[in-house]
């Protein structure tokens, strides 16, 4: 009796182990010791087999859902994931993931502050390019006998001289509040750190550093003579002296609902000023802020790994099939639209969206 | 009884105020009467108190403004972040979820983030026609470099 005894509780244990190896292999295979995406984990509930968020949250990044939960909110994704088709159902994701990455590095200004920076960006290159442009057209237009050659290069030399700017007229010339129609207030000291967009956009170090280094280039700029349009606010000068400000300029952010919250340049006074900042300095920025987004760089390759997707987002975005598409939305929309924001940013609009951006000023 | 009426009378006498019946805190109620709730707390039906968080920042002038945070974000959610935010960086904070929320309203499937895509590929476009006409530039100045030289050297001989 005993020996039988014996023998069945030996089956019964080998039954029992061979019941948790397939329990153990079960949940290997479904991914992972628990199984459940990041959204799950983080509510702590069980991740069903149709679970909508499983296939955009996978359970080694948990950090984005949690940018996402903290901005958006689950029930905000599950509605806005209903309304779309399969097909859009991983951009939107995508983009929602993206934007709360930014919220989560930018909390006061989020995707609005990087906007703004490309904005400026823009109207840099733009202007560079205008003064490059004039310089090469003097070439061209240069005879090519030797005798013209000095006096060409006095008018070279006046033509640069004008363009570097008079900078005691620059410090002496009273600030404008840029009234963008949501004119930004800019005052702030968190690390409101956006990537210079030379590259795509890669997640920054949360340290100080990188904001340093973009700070530090704008600083060095402004010892080359460049001066940023000033600001008529009463903070406007404590702005130009601190140093550890990257945006540089305080603006009043005015939501204007009546343009629908649309890009509309209402002052025409920054542009003279704007025309006389410095070639050479806007040259050197330039390059500064390369340097500065190859510093960020080597920094964002540390944070890397744990955002992947963000890494290839934007070269996915078919900026053609989405504008397109987008621009149909906003064309529908009664109020002001993004459309019409993006329509509006022009020449004017994009030389004001720079005194958002002042850079510091040494002194 | 006696000092509800005696209110009433106060109240009455005091300005055109919409003296009704009511039960509750007097004081506050007037506060709610002279002040109209905010945008936010109209579109919940709650009583806006002196110390709600939306009050500043979503006037009852801009009703749409709330709708759309709240449709997108919901109300909790901003609330949380305006308490994370600094109380002088709150409006911006605020305008800048009103600026998200209404391109994720227009543009459901890419927001606010297919405007930052667009200018982006500005910025690499303009920087690549930049490099161009830089090295043009230094094209020509490479050669009138050269061409200045020999006058000079012309001349010294």
């Amino acid at each position: 009796m005993s020996n039988t005894k014996n023998i069945h509780k030996g089956l019964l244990e080998r039954f029992l182990d061979l019941l948790l190896i397939a329990l153990i292999i079960f949940m290997t295979l479904k991914g992972g010791t628990s199984g459940a995406c990041a959204a799950c984990k983080y509510q702590r509930r069980r991740c069903a087999a149709d679970c909508p968020l499983a296939p955009y949250f996978p359970a080694e990044q948990p950090k984005l859902f949690q940018n996402v939960h903290r901005l958006f909110g689950v029930r905000s994704i599950v509605k806005i994931l209903e309304k779309l088709d399969e097909t859009q159902k991983p951009e939107a994701m995508k983009s929602i993931i993206f934007q709360s990455y930014v919220r989560d590095r930018s909390p006061v200004y989020g995707c609005l502050g990087v906007t703004q920076q490309l904005q400026y960006m823009i109207w840099l290159a733009e202007e560079e390019l205008k003064a490059v442009n004039s310089q090469l057209q003097l070439y061209r237009s240069q005879p090519q006998n030797g005798q013209n050659q000095n006096q060409n290069h006095n008018n070279h030399n006046q033509m640069i001289h004008e363009l570097g700017g008079d900078n005691k007229q620059q410090e002496d010339v009273t600030s404008q509040q840029l009234d963008l129609g949501m004119g930004l207030n800019v005052h702030n000291n968190q690390s409101n750190v956006v990537t210079p967009f030379f590259s795509p956009l890669l997640p920054v170090s949360e340290t100080q550093q990188p904001q340093m280094s973009y700070t530090y280039s704008c600083s060095e700029v402004n010892n080359n003579g460049y001066s940023p349009p000033a600001y008529n606010t009463d903070s406007g000068k404590e702005i130009l002296t601190n140093n550890n400000n990257v945006w540089g300029g305080q603006n009043r952010f005015l939501y204007n609902v009546n343009n629908g919250g649309g890009f509309s340049n209402q002052n025409e006074s920054c542009h003279e000023m704007k025309s006389n900042n410095g070639v050479m300095a806007i040259q050197s920025q330039l390059v500064n802020l390369q340097m500065a987004s190859n510093h960020q760089q080597v920094e964002e390759d540390e944070d890397a790994h744990e955002y992947d997707e963000i890494h290839q987002f934007l070269e996915i975005i078919d900026d053609r099939q989405s504008f397109a598409d987008s621009k149909e939305a906003y064309a529908s929309s009664s109020g002001g639209s993004l459309k019409e924001q993006i329509d509006e940013i022009g020449e004017n609009e994009l030389r004001s969206a720079a005194t958002c951006f002042s850079l510091t000023s040494m002194n | 009884r006696e000092t509800r009426s005696n209110l009433f009378k106060k109240l009455s006498s005091r300005g055109p105020f919409l003296v009704t019946p009511f039960k509750g805190d007097i004081q506050e109620k007037m506060s709610n009467y002279t002040n109209s709730p905010c945008a936010a707390c109209k579109f919940l039906r709650r009583k806006c108190t002196s110390d709600c968080v939306f009050a500043p920042y979503f006037p009852p002038e801009e009703p749409t403004k709330f709708a759309n945070v709240h449709r997108i974000f919901g109300a909790s959610n901003v609330s949380k972040i305006l308490h994370e935010v600094a109380p002088h960086q709150r409006e911006d904070a605020v305008n800048s979820l009103a600026y998200e929320a209404e391109a994720r309203l227009n543009d459901p499937v890419y927001g606010c983030v297919g405007a930052i895509s667009v200018l982006q590929r500005q910025v690499l476009r303009l920087q690549r026609e930049l490099e161009e006409t830089n090295a043009d530039l230094m094209r020509y100045a490479s050669c009138l470099g050269s061409e200045t030289t020999s006058a000079y050297g012309g001349r010294r001989g």
